[in-house]
Parts: structure tokens; C-alpha cells; sequence
């Protein structure tokens, strides 16, 4: 036995406190009831190991989050009401859970009778599971009290079993609603899921890793474990059957005509014999943080200053994840004005509090607060997987160095002040209209290029088409051609244009409506500049000037 | 004995921190794509790291073709790191800049208000090889600023200004005067180095090369 042996935390309950009753019905033979058949290639290593979290007095949890005048009664939607749950005060009063309201207000007229609040039991829940999911991914809520984690891979990571235990245990305690009230939520370990929640929820200390020993350490509970309908449990108990040890005895054919097989099924899942997945709660996850400020304040710096307690919490939220935010909003609130928002875009996932203050303090730059800020708030956009890197040996610029996240960090930096528009790489377009030749990119940020490219030219874009030109281009390209004075045919650009090369004949777009029929030509001035010009085959046959070789 | 103090001054003038005029100081440089340029230049090419003044007397005498050879290959080093251009005069033409064999995917435009600034970033970010910047005026300070971060970013910054700066002192490592050459028919221009490490005192004939066809 050799969890017996451990000083384990879920230790199990005394075996031999039993009563005796159980004891005295003989074991009928395995395979004709519900129980466990005789399994012998039962390997020792459990294929799941499952810890089940009950949160005992949940309703009462909830709503204590206040304070109450009286003693405080939880009540449930019915039309009557019955008293869910009832705090220590209550109990002694002598309101017991399961009582109708006006029956316990005959018992203790001072009672604080409140109906549960389900939203905010779900919130408590989740809370915990978000604690829990540091432990494993396998996590999920069984409502409304039960939360079950699927632990097995992640013994090795948390050196061992008891270790991890220990740890989750303290991390979910830390959590704020159990320091106040002094519930503690109870914890069992089982090889499969419904067991662990079943002696969560019967408060038995279970701590079981081998599949064989689950029915003998069942069989004590109380058959309501299950969570079966009410009238199951009549029927049960009316057939004298009280514990889980007295139902897994029954024959399992009678057993599935009387109770429907989905009950049966319920039993071959306690006992691992039926697989039971769960599904795993994903959680979309966004830090929201607010902060009231003592005094109301305009000066950027402080309220940077001030921003910094929750920037931390962000940053903290993100490496426990390991993600990082690529949107980042502020909202300041204000008495009298619409509150101001201001927000982040980053080029690359961060979670760096100090990085995102000081992108904070650029954008901040342009802002203007209408009246001073009485409110922060800070949300996160949604997090992303952050690619985690090594600090590099070399310093940017050295030799050796591979460019990691200094881009990035340009980038955003420059977009925080400027704006995202300010900022931008450039695209070479197939396209015979010099306008249209080329677009503005997203600077790309993919990891640096490590395929080596051939000869000049062979860029991604449009490498071969503009190797090949046979007429020159120039370097700059205006915005819009500027129109040029003339002078008996001859373009003038201060001076009279020496015409050096061309015309080379530009015509394309009919399709598309910006249909341009042009004679290009390389010109130059009296200066020694040199200038892409073009004349308009059509109509007026205007000059313009387009580009300038740089 | 005079030998031997000739030769104890020898030795304390070697020390790399001293420097003398037109003595050509140790600096890291790559070349410039021109042989008659990196001839004259102090180490035999652009620095590595520092600030360049570039001073033109207006747009369109070379001044981007001055550079095309180092960005072609400072763009396709591997792994590259990025050029950035600050509020250039008007728009980088891509397919231009792609048959002179500059990759564009390391190009980056910012356009602003606060050229200054933005130069500053670029240089200090340790993400560029090269930051160009186009500065309508720029006082010593802040070219000494700039200076700093170029050193501190290890990325060779320039500065494009006007010819009028000229006779302004400038805390730059290299200026550079750029001239057209009005010979017909050919597409050139005449450098003057105006401040060097030891660089050429006479003026250097530039031609601009075509990408061949």
C-alpha cells in the first residue's frame, strides 16, 4: 500500500472507522454487478490522475464579498425559497440548508436572507481555475462548486506529486475570498475525474493514484456525491442503498433497466472503466486593471507614475502565461469630460512593464487631457504567444550580433510619438505607372533573412522586372507630378530643361480609369540636377515633372 | 639622446587616443563602391559607426547615388539590419532602388515633425545599419547628439543639409560637400571633403553608375 505509506496531503480518511454494517454484506462475484471487474492487466502507472477542488459554502462565499448585517442565509430561484446555505452565525441561530425561508425566519427573525448570486459564484470559480491553470491545462469547472485539473503531465515539471500538490493548494488559498472568509476549498486526488470530484464533494480525504483501490475507498460516501436527480436518490435510499460501496454491489443489468444506462455509464466513469473527457476551460484572456487616484491629476509624469503599479501587474500577468500584448488601451476618466483614450499599437509582443511605460510616455506626449484625471484604467488587448529568446553575446552593431528585437523596438517607439501612418517600409508593384510602381509596406518584421539572394535585383517583390529596365529611373519620385511652365514646346524648371535622354513611352491603365498616355524623359537643368519629366500625349500636352535622380 | 626622445614622442604619438591632423586615424570603415572615394577617405571608406554630413547644394546632384553602392550591400549583409530614411524629400523610388540592388525590405520611411528625434532613435536603437536623415536645420548640439548615438548604436548616420551650412562648424566625423558636374554628358559629381580624419585635401571626380541592364 504504498500511498498509505507517504505522508500525503489528501491523505485518505480511516478505512477502519467504518461502520461495520458495510462489512458484513459478502462481496457479490465482480463481473455481474457494477463494480469492478477483475481487471488484471491493470498497469500500476495511472493513465490520468485527476485533483478535484470543492469549494464548500459556495453561494455563501459569493455574497460574503460584503459586508452583512445579520447572519446571512443564501436562498435558491424557487418560488419558495429554501435556504441554501447558512453561515456559521445562522447555523447556530438554528437555520439548517435545506430549510423554507419562512421557516427560518420563525427560527431567527435577524436572519439576512439574500437569493444566490450565480454570476458572481461563476466569477469565484473561474478566479480559482485561472490560479489552477498554472499547474496544468487540463483544467475545467464542474458547476457549480467543482473544479477538476488533469495533473499527470505535469507531476514531473513541479518535482513530484507532493510537491505539486503542496503548491497548488497554497496558490488557490492565497486567493482573496478564502483569506476573508476562512473556507478553505477541498482538495482530492483520484485517478479519474468524477471520483476526485465525488470525494471532493463528500469531504473525504482521498489521495489515490492506483485505479484498484478506488471502489474500497468510495464505498464510504454518500450516494448524493454523484449529484444524481433528487428522485434517483429517493429511489436509492428506498432500496436501502445509502453509500457508494452498497450501489456498486448492485447487478449491473437491473441496475442499468431500473437507473437508464446513462446512470451506469455515470458508475463506469467513477471507476476509470468508461473514459470520461472533460472539456477544458479556455479562457479569453485580457488584463483589465483600474486605479482611482487620491488626488486628481493633469501632469503626465505622475500619472505615468501612478500607471506603473498596474503596468507591473500586466507585465506580471503576461509572463506568467508567457505571452505578450500587441495592443495596449489607457482610459483616463474625468470628472465632467468623456473620459480620453489612448491607444498602444506594438509591432511585436510585449510584456515588459518599463518598454511599455516608456511607449506609454510618448504617446502621453500627445494627449491632451481635457480636465485633470480622477480614474486609470488599463486594458490589454489580446495576449499572443511571445517567442521567448536568448540575450544575445554581442551588442547591436557588433559583429556577429543577430538583430533580434531592436526593430521592433524602433518601431513602435517611433510610431508611439508619430503615429502608426508615420512609419512604414516600402513595396515594389508591377506597374508600368511610375505612381503605381511601388506601395507602402509593413516594415517586415520576420526574422532576419537568412536565405542568401542571388546577385542584385532578385528582391522579393519585383526583383527581375526592374533589373531588366532598359530606361532609367530616377531615385526620388515626387508625390504628384508637378506641372512645368513651357516655353515654345520646351519644359522650363527655373531655368530652361536640357532634354538628355528619351522619350520613352509610357501607356497603361485604360482599365482602371487613371488611364496615362506619356513621353518620359530624362532632362536636366542649368544646376547639373537631373530630373524625370514627362509630356502628356493627350490633350494640352502639358509638362510634368515626376522624378528627380537623386 | 636625441634620438631616443624623438623616438619616446614616436611612441606617445602612436597611442591610438591621440590624433593629429591629417594623420589618418584608425576608424572601422566599409567602402564606398567608389574606388576614387575610398582612396581618399580616412581608412578607406565610409566609418562604420559615426556621424556623415552630406551638404548639397540642392536636390538631385547625386546625393542618394553617393550611397546606393553601401546600401545595396549593407541591405543584403546577412543578417542585415535595417536602413532607415527620416523624412526624406520626397518618395524613395522603389524600382529604382531595386535595380541598384538595394533590398527594400530593409528600408524603413518615417515621416515627421520631429526629424531630430526620430534621426536620434533610429541611431541609438542598435536596429539600423544606416540612418538617413533629411534636416532643415540642425544645430551643433544636436549634430553632436546625433554623433553620440551613432557611436552608441553602432550605425553610420547621415545627415543631408544644405551647402549654406558649409562654413558652420560641425561636430561630425566626416563632411561632405557634394558639387554637380555640369560636363554634358556626364552624370557626376565633385566631392570636397570639408572635414576628415586625414582625408584627401584635393576634390575627388565622381560618376554615377547605371545599373546595367
Amino acid at each position: 500500500m504504498r500511498h498509505r505509506t507517504r505522508k500525503l496531503l489528501f491523505e485518505p480518511g480511516d478505512v477502519s472507522a467504518a461502520p461495520s454494517v458495510l462489512r458484513v454484506r459478502p462481496a457479490p462475484p465482480p463481473p455481474t454487478g457494477p463494480g469492478p471487474e477483475d481487471e488484471v492487466a491493470l498497469d500500476l502507472e495511472p493513465r490520468e490522475l485527476w485533483i478535484a477542488a470543492h469549494v464548500p459554502q459556495l453561494s455563501l462565499l459569493a455574497l460574503s464579498a460584503g459586508s452583512s448585517a445579520g447572519p446571512l442565509v443564501v436562498l435558491d430561484e424557487a418560488r419558495n425559497p429554501r435556504i441554501v446555505d447558512a453561515d456559521a452565525r445562522a447555523q447556530a441561530a438554528g437555520v439548517r440548508p435545506g430549510m423554507m425561508l419562512a421557516a427560518a425566519f420563525a427560527t431567527a427573525p435577524d436572519i439576512d436572507a439574500r437569493p444566490r448570486d450565480a454570476a458572481r459564484e461563476l466569477a469565484l470559480m473561474k478566479r480559482l481555475a485561472g490560479t489552477a491553470a498554472a499547474f496544468t491545462p487540463q483544467v475545467s469547472i464542474e458547476p457549480p462548486d467543482g473544479l477538476l485539473l488533469e495533473i499527470k503531465p505535469s507531476i514531473r515539471l513541479f518535482g513530484g506529486l507532493k510537491e505539486l500538490c503542496r503548491r497548488l493548494r497554497d496558490a488557490c488559498l492565497a486567493d482573496a475570498a478564502f483569506a476573508r472568509s476562512g473556507v478553505q476549498p477541498h482538495f482530492t486526488l483520484a485517478p479519474t475525474a468524477l471520483a476526485a470530484l465525488a470525494a471532493a464533494r463528500g469531504g473525504a480525504r482521498c489521495f489515490i493514484t492506483d485505479p484498484r483501490q478506488l471502489p474500497a475507498r468510495l464505498k464510504l460516501l454518500p450516494v448524493g456525491v454523484l449529484r444524481w436527480p433528487e428522485e434517483a436518490n429517493a429511489r436509492l435510499l428506498a432500496m436501502g442503498v445509502r453509500t457508494l460501496g452498497e450501489l456498486l454491489r448492485l447487478p449491473r443489468a437491473g441496475f442499468a433497466r431500473r437507473f437508464g444506462p446513462a446512470t451506469l455509464a455515470d458508475l463506469d466513469r467513477l471507476l476509470g472503466r468508461r473514459a470520461d473527457p472533460r472539456r477544458r476551460l479556455t479562457r479569453r484572456e485580457r488584463y483589465v486593471g483600474r486605479l482611482d487616484l487620491d488626488h486628481e491629476i493633469e501632469d503626465h509624469d505622475r500619472i505615468l507614475e501612478a500607471l506603473r503599479p498596474l503596468l507591473d501587474e500586466l507585465a506580471q500577468f503576461l509572463r506568467a502565461r508567457q505571452r505578450g500584448i500587441t495592443a495596449l488601451q489607457c482610459r483616463f476618466h474625468h470628472y465632467r469630460a468623456a473620459p480620453t483614450t489612448c491607444a498602444l499599437r506594438l509591432a511585436a509582443p510585449e510584456a515588459d512593464a518599463a518598454r511599455l511605460q516608456s511607449l506609454l510616455r510618448e504617446r502621453l506626449a500627445n494627449l491632451r487631457f481635457p480636465e485633470p484625471v480622477r480614474r486609470c484604467e488599463l486594458r490589454g488587448g489580446a495576449p499572443t504567444d511571445r517567442p521567448l529568446t536568448s540575450k544575445s553575446l554581442w551588442s547591436a552593431g557588433e559583429r556577429g550580433h543577430a538583430p533580434a528585437n531592436e526593430m521592433p523596438a524602433l518601431i513602435e517607439h517611433l510610431r508611439a510619438r508619430l503615429g502608426a501612418d508615420a512609419v512604414y517600409g516600402l513595396r515594389g508593384v508591377p506597374e508600368h505607372r511610375p505612381e503605381n510602381a511601388q506601395a507602402v509596406a509593413e516594415p517586415a518584421l520576420a526574422p532576419v533573412v537568412s536565405t542568401p539572394r542571388v546577385g542584385p535585383g532578385a528582391g522579393p517583390d519585383d526583383g527581375k522586372t526592374s533589373t531588366s529596365l532598359p530606361f532609367r529611373r530616377p531615385l526620388w519620385l515626387l508625390h504628384a507630378p508637378q506641372e512645368l511652365g513651357s516655353q515654345r514646346g520646351r519644359p522650363r524648371h527655373g531655368g530652361p530643361l536640357q532634354l538628355l535622354a528619351g522619350p520613352e513611352r509610357i501607356e497603361s491603365g485604360w482599365w482602371d480609369g487613371a488611364d496615362v498616355q506619356r513621353d518620359y524623359y530624362v532632362a536636366s537643368d542649368t544646376r547639373g540636377a537631373r530630373f524625370w519629366i514627362y509630356r502628356e500625349c493627350m490633350g494640352a500636352r502639358k509638362w510634368f515633372l515626376q522624378g528627380i535622380f537623386g | 639622446m636625441l634620438e631616443t626622445h624623438e623616438k619616446q614622442l614616436e611612441e606617445l604619438l602612436a597611442h591610438p587616443s591621440v590624433w593629429r591632423g591629417r594623420s589618418r586615424a584608425a576608424v572601422e570603415t566599409f567602402s564606398t563602391g567608389f574606388a576614387a572615394l575610398d582612396a581618399g577617405l580616412p581608412g578607406g571608406g565610409w566609418p562604420r559607426h559615426g556621424l556623415v554630413e552630406i551638404l548639397t547644394p540642392h536636390l538631385g546632384v547625386g546625393e542618394l547615388y553617393l550611397l546606393l553602392p553601401v546600401l545595396a550591400a549593407l541591405s543584403r549583409l546577412l543578417p542585415a539590419r535595417w536602413c532607415t530614411w527620416v523624412s526624406p524629400p520626397h518618395e524613395p523610388f522603389a524600382p529604382a532602388l531595386t535595380a541598384h540592388g538595394v533590398a527594400l525590405d530593409r528600408m524603413l520611411i518615417v515621416r515627421t515633425h520631429l526629424p531630430l528625434w526620430a534621426h536620434e532613435q533610429a541611431l541609438r536603437s542598435g536596429a539600423c545599419e544606416v540612418a538617413l536623415a533629411w534636416l532643415p536645420r540642425a544645430s551643433p548640439r544636436a549634430v553632436r547628439r546625433l554623433q553620440l548615438a551613432a557611436e552608441q548604436g553602432r550605425a553610420l548616420g547621415v545627415l543631408y543639409r544644405s551647402q549654406r551650412f558649409a562654413s558652420e562648424a560641425s561636430p561630425a566625423m566626416l563632411r561632405v560637400l557634394l558639387e554637380p558636374t555640369l560636363v554634358a554628358g556626364q552624370h557626376g559629381a565633385r566631392l570636397h571633403l570639408l572635414k576628415s580624419r586625414g582625408g584627401s585635401r584635393e576634390p575627388i571626380d565622381l560618376t554615377w553608375a547605371e545599373p546595367s541592364a
